[in-house]
């Protein structure tokens, strides 16, 4: 290898691993010599590179972005932004609440007691249900009825979504009112009180079963609250 | 319904922790690197340090595109590369004063031996195109591939510019021998 090419390489690449340029080194000492004084000034040019670095810049870049991070996420939302959030929380919030906790459940609970519902199971069921009849189907629920809530149009099974339930229609003073008994456990998300287009829900811890009540008259619902309250034993 | 939002949150804070973990392991491995080659391709300590900052920043906002962590340092150089040049963008008037200014005194990169500070002032006397390849290869460690992918070079253009790189540091100091030479005579 001549020459000039050899101190090209190395000018340009000291730490060359070209195989011809180390066999031109091991020919030739002067050529060795050469590239150990190019190596030995790459060496000085990397010291004198290595410039100190700013105290403690480390953690400033650490903290900076720390700090960036925060304000960009304060940035990003701008009050509006803030504002829409806090509504539609409150808009979520208060539907939770109102509808229910499981909004599932108050959803099943109304496809229960719409009128044409209603209609088939007073027509599978008969006119009137015997408290005797109740009973046996309140087994299930380790309850008893033993005291007066009115005249029991239908008392059926219903699975309120995945949640057995006791579902009866009661005859009121003006309408018609459902009463569901479930187990606590199933429904403990449920609202105490509920409501929706026109109808009033209400929903109390009896023992270990609650007692959900429909109806589209207030006064109604609470009447048979405190009937049921002092008619079902678990 | 809820259990499951506190569990995404508490997924979502892992993976920011995990991301601020390799963020900071990036920050120790390579700040003081990144820092010296902004410094020889700012040579102003104020601005060098802020492009660093605005790098890391830009590094932690797309860390999620960094996959391979063997490619972490060519991937800081070109991010910090694109902030100098942006700087350049927003500030043309500052930077000329401050390069005046800069190229005059070797004492902006601390005090050293008297041979480091000669080193120096010959170094940021270099034109950039020599320089900056020059500082990829001995500070960063990049081969002359790399420099060349860096640069948006061909790779004998590189090492072309090393040779005259080195050619002109070793003419210079071989300049101050002889004049420290003639002092002595």
């Amino acid at each position: 290898m001549d020459e000039l090419s050899f101190r090209r390489t190395i000018y340009a690449e000291p730490n060359t691993t070209d195989p011809d340029i180390i066999q031109a080194a091991k020919d030739d000492p002067a050529k060795q010599v050469f590239w150990d004084e190019v190596k030995a000034m790459d060496a000085q040019l990397a010291q004198a590179m290595s410039i100190p670095v700013p105290e403690n810049f480390a953690d400033k870049l650490i903290l900076r972005q720390g700090m960036d991070e925060f304000s960009q996420k304060r940035q990003k939302r701008p009050w509006y932004i803030a504002l829409a959030a806090s509504v539609a929380m409150v808009v979520g919030v208060s539907y939770v609440t109102l509808f229910a906790g499981n909004n599932g459940l108050a959803n099943d609970i109304y496809a229960h007691i719409n009128h044409e519902y209603m209609n088939k199971e007073i027509a599978m069921t008969g006119q009137h249900v015997s408290q005797n009849v109740i009973n046996e189907k309140m087994a299930t629920f380790n309850g008893v009825l033993s005291g007066e809530i009115g005249d029991v149009l239908s008392a059926n099974y219903c699975y309120l979504g995945t949640i057995k339930s006791l579902h009866m229609i009661i005859k009121g003073k003006t309408g018609l009112i459902n009463l569901f008994v479930v187990d606590n456990n199933n429904s403990k998300e449920l609202k105490e009180d509920f409501s929706t287009n026109g109808l009033v829900g209400t929903s109390f811890l009896l023992q270990s079963a609650k007692i959900i009540i429909v109806g589209d008259d207030k006064e109604q619902v609470s009447h048979l609250q405190t009937a049921a309250q002092s008619a079902f034993r678990f | 319904m809820f259990s499951r939002n506190k569990n995404q949150n508490s997924s979502v804070s892992i993976d920011m922790m995990k991301k601020q973990k390799r963020y900071e392991a990036l920050v120790k491995a390579f700040h003081a690197d990144l820092f010296r080659y902004a410094m020889w391709l700012i040579k102003d300590k104020a601005i060098a340090e802020d492009v660093v900052q605005e790098t890391f920043l830009r590094a932690w906002k797309s860390l999620d595109s960094l996959k391979d962590e063997a490619a972490a340092k060519s991937w800081l150089i070109t991010i910090l590369r694109r902030e100098n040049a942006r700087r350049f963008e927003r500030k043309q008037f500052d930077l000329v004063d401050i390069d005046d200014v800069a190229v005059a005194d070797p004492h902006i990169f601390g005090d050293v031996a008297l041979e480091h500070r000669e080193l120096r002032r010959i170094m940021s006397n270099l034109s950039e195109e020599y320089r900056e390849p020059l500082m990829m290869q001995i500070l960063m460690g990049f081969s002359g591939d790399e420099i060349a992918e860096q640069l948006n070079l061909n790779k004998n253009t590189v090492m072309t510019r090393l040779f005259r790189a080195r050619n002109q540091i070793k003419e210079a100091l071989l300049g101050e021998e002889l004049k420290g030479e003639q002092v002595n005579g």
